[in-house]
C-alpha cells in the first residue's frame, strides 16, 4: 500500500501550493543590517509576537482571505549573514549556491539579458540577503504592511536595495494580452479549490517542496542540513522580465502578413470564420490573433489551441472548468496546438517527447505579476513593463533549468522542433529565429524575429519552512 | 645509464608538480554552457571508475556484473531518449562509461539515476570510490561524483579551459596539473555525421523517435 505523505501546512509558506491571487504586490530586496535585530524579527514573524508583528503567512486553509500576507525568501548570503555555518550552505544544492548569474548561459540569460546587463541590486550577491514579498489586496495596504516592516523596532535591521512593485490586471492578462496563470499543478494531498479541473496526473508533493518524494521514479532530492533548515522549503528562480510589447504587436503584424500572402492562408484560418468570432474582427485583425495564440498555445483570452483552433470564442464556449482540460494526443503534428508553442514546449502534459519519461517530471509552480502601466498601442512611450516571476519548484536544475534550457530553448523534446526557442520568452536573435507551424501535413516557418523577453535581474531563492525560519531566527541571536 | 636519467627526470618532475600544486593550484575547469544546438548535441559523457578488486577474479565480478544487467541498461538508455550510443567497456583497471548524448550534463546524469538507478547501484559495488548509495536518494551528489570521474574533453585551444589564466605561457603548466588530479581526458572526437540530435537523426532515417 502507498502512504501519501502530506506536509504539515501550518509549516510551508503560502504561495506555494496554493495562490494568494492579490492584485498587489511588493518585493522588498534587502541586505541584513543588523543581524540580531533580523533574528528577532524572524522571532517575532513566526510567532513570537503576532500583536505587533506581521506573521509570516503559512498555506494552511483560510475560512477568510487575510487582506495582506508576508513571506520571506533568503540566498546564500543571507543564510551566511544570518549565522548559518559554511557546511550547512553547501549541503545545498550546487546551483542554488553558485547563484542564478552563474547558470546565465544555461537559462538563456545572454546578450542583452547577461547578468552584466542586470539591475545594480541583481548584480551585488554578496549584497543581496532576504527578499521579502508583501501581498495585498489594495495599495495602501501593501504600503502600510512594507513601511511597518521595514520599521520593524524603529528600523535599521534590513538595509533597501530595491523595491519591485507589481499590480494585476484587469482579467488576469499580462502585458502581452494573454490571460496568465491558467495552469498549475494539483499536488497529492492537497485540496485547492482555486485550481480548474483538469486530467492532469497530481504531482507528488515533493516536486514544490523539500524532503518527499518527486515525479523522478524513487528519487528525493536531498534535503539540506540540518534537515529542519530543508525540509518544507521550496526553491524559488525569481525573475524580473522585461516585456517587449511593441516588439511583439509588430512580429504579430508581420507574421499575419506572411501568413495572409501565402497560398495556405486558408488553411491556416478558414476563410470567413473571423465573421462567426465575438465580436467579428477583420481577417487581418483575426490573423493576427491566430499568431498570438499559435506561439502561445492559447488565444490571448485564455481558450486553449486544443480545444479550440479557429476562434477564441467558440460557438460552443470553452467554460472556466474545461480551459485547462485537455492533452495533446489528439494532436501528435500540432496542426492545432503547434508543438512549438510556449504551453507545450513548457508542460508537454501527454504528448509524445523525446526525453520518454520525463513529461510531467519538470512541473513547476508559477507565480507571476506585472510591473508598469499597461502598454497603450495608441501611445507608445517606451516605459520599462514587463513581469516579476516566481517559478517555485524544489530543483532549480532539475526543473526549473530543464525547461528553460532544453524545452523553451534548443527545443530538444521533439526532433521538428530541435534548433528552435520559444517565440514569447526563447533567447532569440533575428538572425537565426524560427516557428514552425504546421498546417495540414506541411508547415509554414515564421522566422527573422528578435527576443521579446529580456532578464533585467533575478535571483536563486529559498523560501524556508516557518520551523526553519525559527531554527534561523535562533542561530542568529 | 640512460635509464637512470630518466628516472631522476620522472622524480624531478613529480616534486615540481607538487610544488607547481602548492604554489598556484589550478581551479577544476567548469562546465560551461553554450546556446548553439550544436554545441549542446552529441555531448560526451565518458565516465571512468577505477576497480576496487584488480585482480582477475575482481574484473571477472565487474563483468559479469554489467553483462547481468545489460539488457536492463539498454532499456533505460533508451528510455532516456536522448542516447546517440552507450559502450560499458573494462580498459586496464576501470570501468568505464563511454556515452554520446544530448543536451544538459546534468540532466543527463539524473535522467540516468532516474531510469536505473538500482542497476547502477549495483555496479558502483564494484567500484573503488563509490558515490553515496542509494543514488536515487543522493542525486545531487552523484552529479557531483560523475563530473569527478569524468575524462574530460580538452578543447583544442587550452585557453577556453582556463579562462581565469592571465599568462598564456602558464596554459601547459595548467594542464599538467589538471591530469595530476584526473588521468583521464578526451583529446578528441570525429563525428561522421552533422550536429543533429538523436531524435532528428531517427526521423530523418524514418525510425520511430
Amino acid at each position: 500500500m502507498t502512504v501519501t505523505e502530506t506536509p504539515d501546512l501550518a509549516d510551508v509558506q503560502g504561495n506555494i501550493l496554493r495562490g494568494y491571487h492579490k492584485p498587489f504586490v511588493r518585493h522588498l530586496v534587502l541586505t541584513v543590517a543588523r543581524r540580531e535585530l533580523a533574528a528577532s524579527w524572524l522571532l517575532d514573524a513566526t510567532g513570537r509576537d503576532p500583536v505587533t508583528t506581521h506573521q509570516v503567512t503559512n498555506a494552511e486553509p483560510w475560512d477568510e482571505k487575510p487582506p495582506t500576507c508576508l513571506n520571506v525568501s533568503v540566498t546564500p548570503a543571507g543564510l551566511a549573514a544570518l549565522g548559518v555555518a559554511k557546511p550547512a550552505i553547501e549541503s545545498f544544492p550546487a546551483e542554488f549556491v553558485a547563484g542564478m548569474a552563474s547558470r546565465a548561459t544555461k537559462i538563456g540569460d545572454v546578450g542583452e539579458s547577461a547578468p552584466s546587463n542586470w539591475r545594480p541590486e541583481w548584480r551585488r550577491p554578496d549584497e543581496l540577503h532576504v527578499v521579502v514579498t508583501v501581498h495585498a489586496d489594495r495599495a495602501e495596504q501593501r504600503e502600510d504592511v512594507a513601511a511597518r516592516f521595514l520599521a520593524y523596532r524603529g528600523g535599521g535591521t534590513f538595509r533597501e536595495l530595491a523595491r519591485l512593485d507589481g499590480q494585476s490586471f484587469l482579467g488576469g492578462l499580462v502585458h502581452f494580452g494573454y490571460r496568465d496563470s491558467i495552469a498549475q499543478p494539483h499536488f497529492e494531498g492537497i485540496r485547492n479549490p482555486a485550481n480548474r479541473p483538469d486530467h492532469q496526473p497530481l504531482v507528488e508533493v515533493g516536486a514544490a517542496l523539500l524532503g518527499y518524494p518527486t515525479p523522478l521514479e524513487n528519487v528525493r532530492f536531498e534535503l539540506p542540513q540540518p534537515s529542519v533548515l530543508g525540509r518544507n522549503g521550496t526553491f524559488n528562480a525569481f525573475r524580473v522580465l522585461e516585456q517587449r510589447v511593441e516588439a511583439f504587436e509588430d512580429f504579430l503584424t508581420s507574421a499575419a502578413e506572411t501568413l495572409l500572402a501565402s497560398p495556405m492562408a486558408d488553411e491556416v484560418l478558414p476563410a470567413g470564420i473571423e465573421r462567426e468570432w465575438v465580436p467579428a474582427v477583420s481577417r487581418g485583425d483575426a490573423m493576427r490573433e491566430l499568431v498570438a495564440a499559435k506561439v502561445l498555445g492559447r488565444w490571448r483570452n485564455g481558450v486553449p489551441l486544443a480545444l479550440s483552433p479557429h476562434s477564441p470564442t467558440p460557438r460552443e464556449p470553452v467554460g472556466e472548468e474545461r480551459i485547462n482540460d485537455f492533452g495533446y494526443q489528439p494532436d501528435p503534428d500540432g496542426t492545432r496546438c503547434p508543438i512549438a508553442s510556449h504551453i507545450r514546449r513548457c508542460n508537454p502534459r501527454d504528448a509524445r517527447i523525446v526525453q520518454r519519461s520525463a513529461n510531467h517530471t519538470r512541473r513547476i509552480v508559477r507565480r507571476g505579476i506585472p510591473y508598469g502601466p499597461p502598454y497603450d498601442p495608441q501611445r507608445p512611450d517606451g516605459v520599462e513593463r514587463g513581469l516579476l516571476g516566481s517559478f517555485l519548484c524544489a530543483s532549480l536544475a532539475v526543473q526549473f533549468e530543464s525547461i528553460q534550457y532544453d524545452w523553451m530553448n534548443l527545443g530538444l523534446l521533439d526532433p521538428r522542433i530541435t534548433g528552435s526557442n520559444d517565440v514569447v520568452v526563447g533567447n532569440n536573435d533575428a538572425r537565426f529565429s524560427s516557428f514552425r507551424l504546421p498546417v495540414g501535413a506541411s508547415a509554414i516557418e515564421l522566422r527573422g524575429f528578435p527576443r521579446f523577453v529580456e532578464t533585467r535581474g533575478g535571483a536563486y531563492l529559498f523560501l524556508p519552512s516557518l520551523r526553519a525560519l525559527r531554527h534561523l531566527g535562533e542561530i542568529a541571536a | 645509464m640512460s635509464r637512470l636519467v630518466a628516472a631522476l627526470s620522472q622524480l624531478m618532475e613529480r616534486a615540481l608538480v607538487r610544488y607547481w600544486k602548492w604554489r598556484a593550484p589550478v581551479p577544476t575547469p567548469v562546465w560551461e554552457w553554450k546556446t548553439s544546438l550544436a554545441d549542446n548535441v552529441q555531448q560526451q559523457m565518458n565516465l571512468i571508475m577505477p576497480l576496487a578488486d584488480t585482480t582477475a577474479v575482481g574484473r571477472a565480478k565487474a563483468v559479469q556484473m554489467v553483462a547481468a544487467n545489460i539488457d536492463e541498461l539498454f532499456t533505460g538508455l533508451n528510455n532516456i531518449g536522448t542516447v546517440h550510443s552507450a559502450r560499458f567497456d573494462l580498459i586496464g583497471d576501470n570501468l568505464c562509461i563511454i556515452t554520446v548524448y544530448d543536451g544538459d550534463h546534468e540532466v543527463y546524469i539524473r535522467d540516468f539515476i532516474s531510469v536505473f538507478g538500482s542497476v547502477f547501484d549495483a555496479m558502483i559495488k564494484v567500484v573503488a570510490d563509490p558515490p553515496p548509495s542509494p543514488c536515487e536518494d543522493f542525486p545531487a551528489d552523484f552529479v557531483k561524483w560523475v563530473s569527478t570521474h569524468e575524462a574530460f574533453q580538452v578543447p583544442g585551444d587550452l585557453s577556453l579551459m582556463f579562462p581565469g589564466e592571465q599568462n598564456l605561457l602558464n596554459l601547459s603548466r595548467d594542464l599538467i596539473l589538471l591530469l595530476d588530479d584526473n588521468p583521464n581526458v578526451q583529446i578528441g572526437r570525429f563525428s561522421g555525421y552533422p550536429a543533429l540530435s538523436v531524435a532528428q537523426l531517427r526521423l530523418a532515417a524514418g525510425i520511430e523517435w
